[in-house]
């Protein structure tokens, strides 16, 4: 009973060293990366900016960018008949490459989880054997 | 001779600014909701891949997708054979010929929405043609909003109803095409006529058939004025096809981040398939 009842009279210092003294109060800010690509990229704004997204775009579109550079230097698109039996060029392959990744990635994240580190190593082989083989 | 213009291209602007107004920022913004949630007033926190593996692992997503496939091969099944059918049955010399394709050519011009409401009206049980007639003349129990077999029945045939002139009009074209020559050398050595059919037209229309199976298959995949306003879905969710509930998960439910992954897998399946066809009809060509 007594050691109940101290128990009880110690509590509040418990619970307050474990932070309950904090409630109501805002968090101190502390930098995370995790936050800084997730954020709000413009605050208000409906198209939603975040630094993940548009570093997403900005590569599919660097490597659309790139594909138009290599075409203009070596132009022809290195068409050639693949393992598939089409006749693809680098733009083609590329397409492929990105769709077939999209496919990895849902599956992956339908069928195992969210840790997306696997499925991005299959993502790099698959385009490495798209650039190499369709 | 100068046969390269980079002016050209100037021509090609106006297109590529409007695709981008009505596509590429609509779909970039699709791809920024699928990854956050919203209250609305344009607030948005992180949800990170959270909605995509809830849709993937949805049933309700399973369902409306399995019915939207289910639908388009149904239609594909019917569609496809009954084109090619009637087109080798319509005339191809004579009077008859404009008539014919002006009659075919009707279904296609009459709006969405108004074949949705023509079939609801159609199909209503105490003052519809086909719902009378079924139900207090020939004894049949059918009522579109109480049976999912007769709601899917009306869907499908009212989709077969609207659509199977383009495959007639396509085939008829590819038909057309085939010179005289062929039948002349068919009729020298006796073929039949499913020899003909198989041999020389079969093969010409290949063409022009991938092409009405690629369109009748995007149509259909992603179908949503007709069923909607046919049936809004139901009786349940029976005839809910996949646009269907995304639009209820969309604006129903205010949904904004499930319903922008939901399009995007929506997306990606499309985008696939369209990918296969063109694949296959380039393929020929070579």
């Amino acid at each position: 009973m007594r050691k109940t009842a101290l128990g009880v009279s110690i509590l509040p210092t418990i619970a307050h060293a474990q932070g309950w003294g904090n409630v109501g109060q805002e968090a101190p800010q502390v930098f995370s990366w995790g936050q800084w690509w997730t954020e709000p990229l413009f605050s208000g704004f409906w198209m939603a900016w975040t630094r993940a997204t548009l570093a997403f775009f900005l590569f599919v579109f660097g490597t659309i960018l790139i594909l138009t550079f290599i075409e203009l230097r070596w132009p022809g698109g290195r068409e050639r008949r693949g393992v598939l039996g089409l006749t693809t060029t680098r733009g083609d392959r590329l397409f492929v490459a990105l769709l077939g990744s999209v496919y990895i990635f849902l599956a992956w994240i339908g069928l195992v989880g969210t840790i997306l580190w696997a499925p991005l190593a299959i993502s790099i082989v698959w385009l490495s054997f798209c650039f190499w083989k369709i | 001779m100068r046969t390269h213009n980079p002016r050209g291209w100037l021509f090609v602007l106006p297109v590529l600014v409007l695709v981008a107004f009505n596509a590429l920022i609509p779909l970039m913004t699709v791809v920024n909701y699928s990854v956050q949630e919203t209250f609305g007033n344009n607030q948005f926190f992180w949800a990170g891949l959270r909605w995509f593996e809830e849709i993937l692992r949805s049933e309700r997503f399973h369902a409306a997708l399995g019915r939207q496939l289910l639908f388009t091969a149904t239609i594909l099944v019917i569609e496809i054979p009954l084109g090619v059918i009637i087109a080798l049955s319509m005339p191809r010399h004579g009077i008859w010929v404009p008539v014919c394709l002006v009659l075919m050519a009707l279904p296609l011009l009459i709006p969405w929405n108004v074949v949705g409401a023509m079939w609801n009206i159609f199909t209503l049980p105490k003052i519809g043609l086909l719902g009378y007639t079924l139900n207090s003349v020939l004894g049949i129990d059918y009522n579109m909003t109480q049976s999912p077999t007769a709601a899917w029945v009306t869907v499908i045939t009212m989709d077969v109803w609207h659509w199977t002139s383009l495959v007639v009009l396509l085939a008829y074209a590819g038909l057309i095409s085939i010179p005289p020559a062929y039948y002349q050398a068919a009729k020298i050595d006796g073929a039949s006529n499913w020899s003909v059919f198989r041999y020389i037209q079969l093969p010409k229309m290949n063409r022009v058939l991938t092409i009405a199976v690629l369109l009748r298959f995007m149509d259909s995949f992603n179908i949503y004025t007709e069923p909607f306003v046919l049936t809004g879905g139901g009786p349940g969710n029976s005839t809910t096809l996949l646009s269907i509930d995304l639009v209820k998960v969309a604006l129903g439910q205010f949904d904004l981040g499930p319903a922008a992954a939901m399009s995007l897998i929506y997306f990606a399946i499309a985008l696939a398939v369209s990918w296969i066809f063109y694949a296959l009809m380039t393929r020929d060509r070579q």
